[in-house]
């Protein structure tokens, strides 16, 4: 079967008033673009589908991922990986703590060359030791990919994950990122500002207007 | 005469600069000069040398007493697993409900009901604690003659256990909001504690259950921010009197308690081997904190490899229902304690297997508050002085930070903690020594400058957040228009802090009131304040007068408290738009 994320009929509004309908198939490999103003509920989104939108939120529809119903499924059962804007890598383990956190667990040994080797694909070899705060702001984007794709995730999600980087490191970071995503065939949705974004990931971009909400900005 | 105003202008500025910048030495020496001078009036006649007493020997006579001390050994293990049990259970419990209630509503919902119960006086709770599990109390009652088939008020063990028991739970319950509001301030530190949500959610995208996310993710960075606040905790559990006082045994006591009986006795040669045990609570309370960093290395670094084995869940399901139950069962405990200490406050008649009085009446609160306008009256002068005192030397100090444009030495920061973190009991005689000796009459003026060293501290990490985080364009706006420094402080800066300094108030007061050995020792017995008068009571006196004391002394913090809530909104409003 196909990998695929599928959004069913999702109408999401805050007290009452609705901020965004929607109704997505995304197969493995795609990349699916949530363009929008601030407001129009991307963010929202974004939680809705990771399980964790607040209460003063209110959304009907479903969410399938891999032809699986998981809408009531709590964030941590879901699968579903999510990349930020910053890349939060943990300050208390090292880069290669980092990456062994996000692996299943097993034979400490091979868990340890798995690492090894995936820094390795991401030009990070020999880095393993130091503490994320001494890389730089590229090093830390590609650990946080790393450790995002170790989990194993089903369907991947990308909040804006490349405005922090500076233009060139943006393209290199984004091809990166991209070219993964169609390796390991998994759904992905990206919400971004930035058209050029839009344009490398190739895929479906969806603009989101700020319905019924007047005063959104 | 211009000119002559002029001069006179730069004098005033001078002068409040001055004293400003001076008042950070000023602090150092209030806290220093008593902690220390008081340490070393222990030492001194530990080892024999007390000229009031015409000893001018040294030698060990004093240690040799106290080794002497039939039950010395229970004294000790008393001490110690009362003070290391009920810290690490309310560590526990802390970290239990942060974990299961992380991303949860319920969290603030706790921290809500728990806040009161910071300002509840030691002795208060140890007095509603007492009652709930006494044989004739609340859950005893609750449970009989249905499920018991008692009849009879049975002859329970609780309190006093000779296991130290109660002690341990009604410290617990008290250390435990502590700890819970401190690792929510860290929480609600703007930048950590947006990593640290994040940082969770992160965790659990990647498939982590919630409490082993927190675990693995949020505590390693928490724990640091919380070692002083549990260190406080661990020496004063370990070396506080009123709830081994109340809840304790008495053959012996807590080591702490049995320190205090020495010094207090007729016999005055006792206080040399009171002298010779209050170098050992020091040595006992250091020896836990010792304890307590070895375990915390070790800990961390067990844990280091387990950190990053990639298991996402011990039993999460298991764990989460034993923490609700867990806080379930302490919020009815609190609950039922509050609800008793009421009930007995204003019982008439009150049969044993009876759930409620037969009658309710007022007659104890009216005959109890005849007799308290002097405890009453020394609480609130004793309280009122030491903490506008104290407000006032942290505004100086903090101003002088501002105005020097550089953060208070680090030595200076670890000072304002000396008196929380070296027992109370260790350094509070030898300053009695000293303050006898210099002037014995001013029992008032003692009391008070005792109480200072403790409120000064909460006083000070009360306000300094708040004054630290003063946007200093407003004073900068102001100095360009010509305001002297003391203007800029006194209409600039003070307005905006009306609210966080009330609660510093209301804070200082609170911590104030609720000192029993301080006031006891400092006093010698001759002032008398509602906190000493409800331990006093305690132990022997009526059940009803003494739950109308304990309601009295928790009533009195949370007017302040109150206070300090609704003040702001009628006055200077306009600095919090």
């Amino acid at each position: 079967m196909q990998p695929s994320l599928q959004i069913k009929n999702l109408q999401l509004s805050l007290q009452n008033e609705l901020l965004l309908k929607l109704s997505e198939d995304v197969i493995g490999g795609e990349v699916l673009t949530i363009m929008g103003p601030s407001g129009s509920g991307k963010s929202s989104l974004l939680n809705w589908l990771t399980g964790t939108l607040p209460s003063a939120f209110n959304a009907t529809g479903e969410v399938w991922l891999n032809g699986l119903n998981i809408d009531n499924l709590p964030s941590h059962m879901r699968h579903i990986g999510v990349l930020y804007q910053d890349p939060l890598l943990f300050s208390h383990l090292s880069v290669a703590g980092n990456v062994a956190f996000a692996m299943r667990k097993g034979n400490k040994k091979q868990r340890q060359e798995k690492v090894e080797h995936a820094l390795e694909q991401v030009g990070l070899k020999g880095m393993g030791k130091r503490h994320p705060d001494t890389l730089s702001g590229g090093q830390q984007a590609r650990v946080a990919l790393l450790r995002l794709l170790l989990s194993e995730p089903k369907a991947i999600l990308l909040d804006e994950p490349f405005s922090k980087l500076d233009t060139q490191l943006r393209v290199d970071i984004r091809q990166l990122v991209f070219e993964q995503i169609r390796e390991h065939t998994l759904p992905a949705i990206m919400v971004t500002h930035d058209h050029s974004d839009a344009e490398a990931a190739q895929g479906k971009v969806v603009t989101l207007q700020p319905l019924g909400n007047q005063d959104a900005r | 005469m211009a000119l002559n105003s002029n001069a006179h202008q730069r004098n005033k500025v001078d002068f409040f600069s001055r004293i400003t910048k001076f008042s950070p030495h000023f602090l150092l020496c209030i806290l220093i000069v008593p902690v220390l001078g008081g340490l070393l009036s222990v030492l001194l006649p530990a080892f024999g040398w007390a000229p009031a007493m015409e000893q001018t020997t040294f030698g060990l006579h004093g240690f040799k007493a106290l080794w002497q001390t039939p039950g010395l050994g229970q004294m000790v293990m008393l001490t110690i697993t009362t003070g290391l049990v009920s810290t690490v259970l309310a560590f526990v419990i802390t970290l239990l409900m942060l974990s299961a209630f992380f991303n949860s509503p319920w969290l603030n919902r706790i921290q809500r009901i728990f806040s009161p119960i910071l300002v509840i006086p030691h002795a208060a709770a140890a007095i509603a604690v007492g009652f709930l599990i006494a044989p004739s109390g609340m859950i005893s009652r609750l449970i009989s003659p249905w499920l018991s088939s008692w009849e009879l008020a049975p002859n329970g063990i609780f309190p006093h256990d000779s296991l130290g028991i109660s002690i341990i739970l009604g410290l617990t319950l008290k250390e435990l909001p502590f700890l819970l509001l401190m690792a929510l301030g860290v929480l609600a530190q703007p930048e950590l504690g947006k990593k640290l949500k994040q940082q969770h959610q992160v965790a659990l995208n990647l498939g982590y259950y919630p409490m082993t996310a927190f675990f693995k993710v949020v505590l390693p960075s928490l724990y640091p921010m919380l070692r002083l606040p549990i260190l406080a905790v661990l020496v004063y559990a370990s070396a506080s009197v009123e709830m081994p006082l109340i809840l304790g045994p008495n053959t012996p006591p807590t080591l702490a308690v049995a320190i205090m009986h020495w010094f207090q006795d007729v016999d005055l040669n006792l206080r040399i081997k009171a002298s010779a045990g209050a170098l050992l609570q020091l040595c006992l309370s250091g020896g836990l904190l010792a304890l307590w960093l070895i375990a915390e290395k070790a800990i961390s670094r067990l844990s280091h490899a387990p950190l990053t084995n990639g298991k996402r869940q011990y039993c999460d399901a298991i764990w989460n229902k034993v923490t609700i139950l867990l806080t379930l069962l302490i919020i009815a405990f609190i609950g039922l304690a509050l609800i008793g200490l009421i009930l007995w406050s204003l019982a008439g008649f009150w049969r044993f297997p009876a759930p409620l009085p037969e009658h309710l009446v007022l007659l104890h609160f009216e005959s109890a508050i005849a007799q308290m306008g002097n405890p009453l009256f020394n609480t609130l002068a004793v309280g009122v002085i030491a903490t506008m005192f104290a407000v006032i030397v942290t505004l100086f100090c903090l101003e002088a930070e501002q105005l020097s444009a550089k953060p208070l030495s680090r030595f200076t920061s670890i000072i304002i903690y000396l008196p929380l973190v070296i027992p109370s009991i260790a350094f509070l005689f030898g300053l009695v020594w000293i303050q006898q000796l210099v002037h014995e009459q001013a029992s008032f003026f003692n009391v008070v400058f005792v109480h200072l060293l403790f409120v000064l501290p909460y006083v000070f990490l009360s306000l300094a957040s708040s004054y630290r985080r003063l946007d200093p364009r407003f004073a900068r706006v102001a100095a360009s228009l010509g305001t002297t420094p003391l203007n800029v402080f006194l209409q600039v800066k003070l307005p905006q802090l009306f609210a966080p300094i009330l609660i510093a108030i209301a804070l200082g007061l609170a911590i104030s009131f609720g000192q029993y050995l301080p006031t006891l020792l400092a006093g010698g017995g001759r002032i008398s304040t509602i906190t000493t008068e409800a331990v006093t009571l305690a132990n022997g006196a009526s059940r009803r007068t003494s739950a109308v004391y304990a309601i009295i002394q928790m009533v009195l913090p949370l007017i302040g408290f109150m206070l300090a809530w609704i003040l702001p909104k009628y006055f200077f409003k306009s600095a919090y738009k």
